[in-house]
């Protein structure tokens, strides 16, 4: 298991440079410009594969538009800019700019998978969990015992082959997330990622889907993990190796998880970790802001004027980095 | 909720939690749950039926009408006033309302229908004659209206805003603006008159013999006619259903695993657009039987929709009683049918529902 | 949507359109069922008659105008009664509850089993060539759906802080509902009113058509549509054209104004609120 150690010699399995994604709102009357919804500004990380990365924020911050954005999911008022490259054996391509089509019949499921929100709900309910693996694995492993492929993707998350012939339905909470990665793994991707696959869960569940994720990643898959969960981060160790905090469409701070956890570069994260209940319950004032209207740069400055200099220079050192400097030095 | 060691890979089985059973066998509780709600549809259906049997004849009792003149047709202006006193004592129908409606349903129970005036036949054998006849109608008009209905309902809600749905959409809306007997009128005007492609009118070509070929070309504008008439209603309905069902979470799910469009569609999106659809199917029922009677008329086909039509304008009390009945039991029978079939369909729905 | 928003002006333009070609016309032109002229039966539409005229030749254009007001007037009745008996039931149903209510909704749910039009052709055929009874037939099988609407209205405003006022304030029960809860239940009851329009206007012509409404010399949609029947054998296709024309087009354009008012009734204002 790698902890706190970076490799980031190896070739990232995706690539994500400046990712950002707009919804229009229609047109609004009497408005030169129309609305846009800033869902995700510039947004560049790497996934590696054998490697998790957290990406951690608040609920509303834009976190969950990414998995949209990174699969062509998303509805039609999106528009999408930047640049997404997903390279392996099968070839590199950009998934921004790969149509719909190919997306659809080479990329999804087979070279990258989705681990969705709320695993119960993203399951059709009229039909039983084996059908609906069973399916997936006809359709992206042609030549296969379906029957004994998804006996063995079961067992692989730690199901009993006998829990698939329930509806979705009969799942407990814990069932139906190991089902939504078994679906994931069906097509052996090289990416997954995984959108909130702890919200709703209890504790220990919640530490076991981790666990899981980290078998994802040590079999050689690249994961995302994408939570808002930070406690879970730190209670279990080794769960993730990287850690990307996303605030208002932006990542505010990235690096390996050990040294963020420790020592967080951003005031945002170090507020983060205050509020936990090991940090001392301290909540953060304020709302998160309204993603229509956003500074250029760090938004956080404006919830809580004075702690950064809410500029928009990333300083690195090493393989951390940190969008702009706290004001109040000093761990929290 | 007792936290489980992290070695212990499996979940609790979820027996402890509600609404969950810890044998994955929905399959007898289902049907259970579907003979349950059969009963209960059959405690309400039977009220209903006697009410309807109430309402006619204590409408009958107080319309201007002499029941008697049902049962004598021109024979009642004719007959002298005792031989009517006679043949009223043998009917019943000097009796008050209530007596002759309970001697009427006694009558009903032993198989005894009465004579019908208009056909001037017993009652049963007009049914007997004309119901295989509106059963064929029906039938091959439901079959055609639901199979057009999904296909056209899921292609115009799978390409939304396509070509298919820029066309069809609103040809349903002006098709539900239009009675069915003005669709009916304008068939015969457009493929009877105009273009002298199907026949209009009964089951045979005049003189020609009783044969399948003869049936089926003057079945086509029938049958067509009653699915269209119903039509836009399912149609709709599938469409809607299914545009929410491809918003919905499990749709995205699958879509996102990288399986085929046309498998997302359907084999995700239809199946829960289904259950709202066979509840639609369920209530235009009484619409279609409706539809059938302005078909049969129109056509001239000889079922039994085309019967009530007769025996109300006839005044043939006997065949109008036994048939209002008949076509309340055949619409509450398919109305029970449609909601065992959403029970049957619907995996969620528990024993104890 | 654009188009949808253009439905309430359009149905209204239509409707009014409509309302004044049947009231108009008739009046100008005077109706008389008795002129018959069988030189000038089944002429094709022309100038002097821009509908044609039917097989007693009799002008077309005036008599599908008579038609539709006959049809409109009973839909109009029809549908104010239907409203008047659904609001009440509901209303009281609504604010007794218990066993009232249960044994309101099986009725209703009974009533709604049973086809309204076979109803219609037994009460019709029962007394026979009499308005009330297609008027009555039509009321008596369609107060259903608004008394549905109007309970569940009721229902969702009983809770409301300004009844349990009332109710506090010592006010009979059927004065909360005359005085608090009917008044709050009036718009969706009448809309349900608009929309009820084109299932009596519909109701009527087919009773008529089956030759079980309205006498045949007396012009209503529906009997203008079963002398068409049998022109329309003869190639007439104008005697069935232009009254269905006018039946779809009211059809639609009360539609159009029911769909058109519900949707500003209850539609909540679409904001840039998204997050």
């Amino acid at each position: 298991m790698t902890t706190g150690t970076i490799t980031t010699t190896s070739l990232p399995a995706l690539a994500v440079t400046g990712l950002t994604v707009r919804f229009a709102l229609g047109r609004a009357r009497g408005r030169r410009i129309p609305p846009q919804v800033h869902a995700a500004t510039d947004v560049s990380f790497d996934l590696h594969p054998g490697r998790v990365l957290a990406l951690v924020g608040e609920s509303g911050c834009g976190k969950s538009v990414l998995t949209g954005a990174l699969l062509g999911l998303l509805p039609a008022n999106a528009t999408v800019t930047g640049a997404a490259g997903l390279s392996g054996p099968a070839g590199s391509l950009d998934l921004l700019t790969t149509g719909r089509t190919t997306l659809a019949r080479q990329v999804r499921g087979r070279r990258i998978a989705l681990v969705p929100q709320s695993a119960a709900t993203s399951l059709t309910p009229v039909r039983s969990a084996r059908a609906q693996l069973e399916e997936v694995v006809r359709e992206l492993c042609p030549g296969t015992d379906a029957r004994v492929r998804a006996d063995s993707l079961a067992e692989r998350v730690g199901l009993a082959p006998a829990d698939l012939d329930r509806f979705p339905h009969e799942l407990s909470g814990g069932m139906a997330q190991r089902v939504a990665v078994a679906l994931a793994l069906a097509g052996e991707p090289q990416v997954v990622l995984a959108d909130e696959p702890t919200a709703g869960l209890d504790r220990p569940l919640v530490d076991r889907t981790l666990g899981l994720l980290r078998e994802v990643a040590d079999a050689g898959c690249a994961v995302l993990l994408i939570t808002h969960d930070l406690g879970a981060l730190r209670r279990v160790p080794g769960a993730v190796d990287d850690v990307a905090v996303m605030y208002a469409g932006r990542l505010l701070e990235s690096g390996p998880a050990a040294d963020v956890l420790a020592a967080p570069g951003h005031d945002y994260t170090r507020e983060l970790l205050a509020a936990l209940p090991s940090g001392g319950l301290v909540p953060i004032p304020g709302q998160p802001p309204q993603l229509t209207d956003l500074p250029a740069g760090c938004a956080w400055h404006r919830r809580r004027p004075g702690r950064c200099d809410g500029g928009d220079v990333v300083h690195r050192t090493g393989a951390r980095s940190v969008r702009c400097r706290a004001l109040e030095a000093g761990p929290c | 909720m007792t936290a489980a060691p992290p070695a212990l890979r499996r979940d609790p089985a979820p027996a402890a939690s509600p609404g969950t059973r810890a044998t994955p066998a929905p399959r007898p509780s289902r049907r259970r749950a579907a003979a349950r709600m059969a009963v209960r549809r059959l405690a309400f259906a039977v009220p209903v039926v006697l009410g309807v049997a109430v309402g006619v004849f204590a409408l009958a009792a107080a319309s201007p009408f002499d029941p008697l003149a049902g049962y004598l047709g021109d024979r009642y202006l004719t007959a002298s006033q005792d031989v009517q006193d006679r043949i009223a004592d043998e009917l019943g129908t000097d009796r008050p309302w209530y007596l002759h409606l309970l001697g009427w349903l006694g009558d009903l129970l032993t198989g005894d229908l009465g004579t019908s005036r208009s056909f001037g036949q017993p009652v049963v054998s007009v049914v007997a004659e004309r119901l295989p006849w509106t059963m064929l109608l029906v039938g091959v008009a439901l079959v055609l209206a639901v199979v057009l209905a999904l296909v056209l309902g899921s292609w115009a809600a799978a390409r939304r805003g396509g070509w298919v749905d820029r066309v069809v959409t609103p040809l349903c809306l002006l098709l539900q603006g239009t009675p069915p007997f003005v669709v009916a009128l304008g068939a015969v005007a457009v493929f009877g008159v105009g273009l002298s492609w199907l026949p209009v009118a009964g089951l045979t070509d005049a003189g020609a013999a009783l044969s399948a070929g003869q049936v089926a070309t003057h079945l086509v504008l029938p049958a067509t006619v009653l699915a269209l008439s119903q039509l836009p209603w399912l149609l709709l309905s599938v469409r809607q259903s299914l545009l929410g069902s491809l918003a919905e979470d499990h749709v995205t799910g699958a879509r996102s695993r990288g399986l085929a469009e046309r498998t997302v569609v359907l084999r995700h999106a239809l199946p829960t657009a289904l259950l709202p659809f066979v509840t639609v199917l369920g209530t235009r029922l009484a619409e279609l039987v409706v539809g059938a009677v302005l078909v049969e008329e129109v056509f001239s086909w000889p079922g039994l929709a085309q019967a009530v039509v007769t025996s109300a304008t006839e005044l043939d009390f006997p065949l109008l009683a036994v048939l209002t009945l008949l076509t309340t039991v055949a619409v509450l029978l398919g109305s029970l049918l449609a909601d065992v079939a959403t029970v049957l369909l619907d995996p969620r729905v528990r024993a104890d529902g | 949507m654009a188009d949808r928003d253009l439905r309430l002006p359009l149905g209204v333009g239509v409707l009014v359109l409509l309302v004044a070609y049947a009231t108009l016309v008739p009046w100008v032109a005077g109706v008389d069922d008795r002129v018959t002229d069988f030189s000038a039966a089944r002429l094709a539409p022309s100038p002097g008659h821009p509908f044609g005229t039917d097989s007693a030749g009799r002008d077309l254009f005036v008599r599908t105008a008579a038609g539709l007001r006959v049809s409109l007037l009973i839909a109009v009745v029809c549908a104010a009664l239907s409203t008047v008996l659904g609001a009440v039931v509901g209303a009281v149903s609504a604010a007794a509850g218990g066993w009232v209510d249960r044994l309101v909704m099986r009725l209703v749910d009974g009533i709604n089993a049973v086809p309204h039009l076979l109803l219609g052709i037994v009460l019709v055929a029962l007394f026979r060539g009499s308005l009330v009874a297609i008027v009555a037939s039509i009321a008596l099988t369609h107060w259903t759906q608004v008394a549905r609407i109007v309970r569940a209205e009721v229902l969702s405003l009983r809770d409301r802080p300004h009844v349990d006022a009332a109710v506090l304030g010592g006010a009979s029960r059927w004065r909360v509902v005359h005085r608090h809860l009917l008044p709050a239940a009036l718009p969706q009851a009448l809309v349900a009113a608009v929309l009820l329009l084109p299932h009596a206007v519909w109701h009527e012509s087919t009773l008529s058509f089956l030759g079980l409404g309205l006498p045949p010399h007396r012009p209503s949609l529906g009997t203008l549509l079963e002398e068409a029947r049998s022109s329309l054998l003869l190639g007439g296709w104008w005697t069935l054209l232009f009254p269905a024309l006018s039946l779809v087009l009211t059809t639609l354009a009360v539609a159009a104004v029911g769909s058109g008012v519900r949707q500003r009734i209850s539609a909540p204002r679409r904001g840039a609120t998204l997050r």
